[in-house]
């Protein structure tokens, strides 16, 4: 039996007019982590929502677990075990941090339940502490942590998270990237999209590049670490 | 890039963050947004001193500066420059405590000495980790052997996450630094 969890087959997306994904090809499988890198504008958030069904591609086609999920709505793709991260994180302002995260809980595909109300409490002690706050009284970093709190009360398969520290202090972002660490250590097959690229490198074992909507890069993480040329050419930031 | 190396830079990132809400949270208090903190304070130089200065330069000083001592007469000089800096890296985070126990003492009349220590502390210390990141790294890929990065690598890795500590102390620190720095710098009420 395969362990792939998402493909992405030869995926071509627009924007009205703009040709923004070039025939991607993209998988993911059961307990892998893929460091999705490339400068802004790349198509990285693209290549997601596309698999997510929030944005429709024109061509190519997207398998979950192996049936074909091109024309399913998110939330069909989504109760196959995927949860997505959004940038700007999207909780619910008016409710409270504990309906934030019971709103969501549900068995995962196989009808797991590994990821209680408690468990995600024990993950991020400062959401016990802000239990009662409402979503709105958060600060930036909290928020990051509810999101990433609600989507493990799906008990997902795989957890996408859409530049996760984008826009916060470097000690959060440290914060955030130990406890995604480890929740990779639970198996937990893992997506994440962010600029940090030493940071993600070392929580995934893949890693892939996008330029211009196309994949210049899909390899090891070591293999990316070992070639800094690659990174600077890429990445790097005024090149 | 050598695991080693790897190590190194994600170990840098840590410091550089705890030093940047370090900055940050002074400058909150020179702009008269923030009030001080002296249990932050302490918990930061805590870690500051148990962590880089205690952990992560004796492994520098102990396997990388060690091996490529004896590969590169290139290196050596800026190895001798680094050591001499680790040396005294205590007698760095002692300064910054002592004037952060006068702040306390003496409440506002301190602050332009805390802030100075805390300045002078940071400021050394970037120049420091750039001096190993820019000079000694790329010396170090050009003459270390395989040999030397699969003892320097074995080292590193059996101490793979110095910063959790024996029982998970630094993690502990480090979350409740997080916890209670003031947002935007961590989680705390700004």
């Amino acid at each position: 039996m395969s362990n792939m969890l998402l493909e992405g087959r030869e995926l071509h997306t627009y924007y009205g007019a703009s040709h923004i994904l070039h025939g991607i090809d993209f998988h993911i499988r059961q307990g892998e982590g893929i460091a999705l890198m490339g400068r802004n504008g790349m198509g990285k958030s693209t290549l997601i929502k596309s698999m997510l069904g929030i944005v429709r591609p024109k061509h190519g086609r997207v398998l979950v677990r192996g049936d074909d999920y091109t024309k399913a709505t998110t939330y069909r793709t989504a109760q196959q075990g995927i949860a997505y991260v959004p940038e700007g994180r999207g909780i619910f302002k008016s409710l409270t941090v504990r309906e934030n995260l019971l709103m969501s809980a549900r068995a995962g595909v196989d009808g797991q339940r590994n990821w209680t109300f408690d468990r995600v409490m024990e993950t991020f002690p400062r959401l016990g502490e802000r239990i009662n706050n409402g979503g709105w009284q958060l600060s930036g970093g909290e928020q990051q942590m509810l999101t990433i709190g609600r989507a493990l009360m799906t008990n997902p398969d795989l957890l996408i998270l859409d530049e996760a520290t984008e826009g916060l202090a470097p000690l959060i972002a440290m914060e955030i990237w130990r406890i995604v660490k480890e929740i990779r250590k639970t198996g937990i097959a893992t997506v994440i999209v962010d600029k940090n690229h030493g940071a993600v490198t070392s929580i995934c074992d893949r890693a892939m590049i996008l330029v211009k909507g196309e994949v210049v890069f899909d390899g090891s993480s070591d293999e990316i670490r070992a070639n800094p040329d690659l990174i600077q050419k890429h990445l790097g930031v005024g090149h | 890039m050598n695991k080693s190396l790897d190590i190194i830079h994600a170990e840098h990132r840590a410091i550089a963050a705890m030093m940047h809400g370090l900055r940050q949270i002074v400058a909150g208090i020179e702009k008269g947004r923030l009030k001080p903190d002296f249990e932050l304070f302490r918990a930061m130089i805590e870690y500051i001193d148990k962590v880089p200065e205690k952990v992560h330069h004796p492994k520098e000083d102990q396997y990388l500066f060690a091996r490529l001592r004896e590969r590169s007469a290139e290196a050596l000089p800026v190895i001798e420059l680094l050591e001499a800096e680790h040396r005294i890296g205590d007698a760095r985070i002692r300064e910054v405590e002592a004037a952060m126990q006068q702040y306390e003492q003496s409440g506002a009349a301190g602050f332009a000495g805390f802030q100075a220590a805390v300045t002078k502390y940071i400021e050394a210390e970037w120049k420091h980790m750039n001096t190993e990141e820019h000079e000694i790294f790329p010396l170090a890929e050009k003459h270390l052997t395989a040999e030397d990065w699969a003892v320097i690598d074995a080292a590193f890795l059996s101490n793979e996450n110095p910063w959790k500590g024996d029982a998970g102390q630094y993690e502990k620190l480090f979350t409740k630094i997080v916890n209670i720095a003031p947002a935007p710098v961590g989680l705390g009420p700004g």
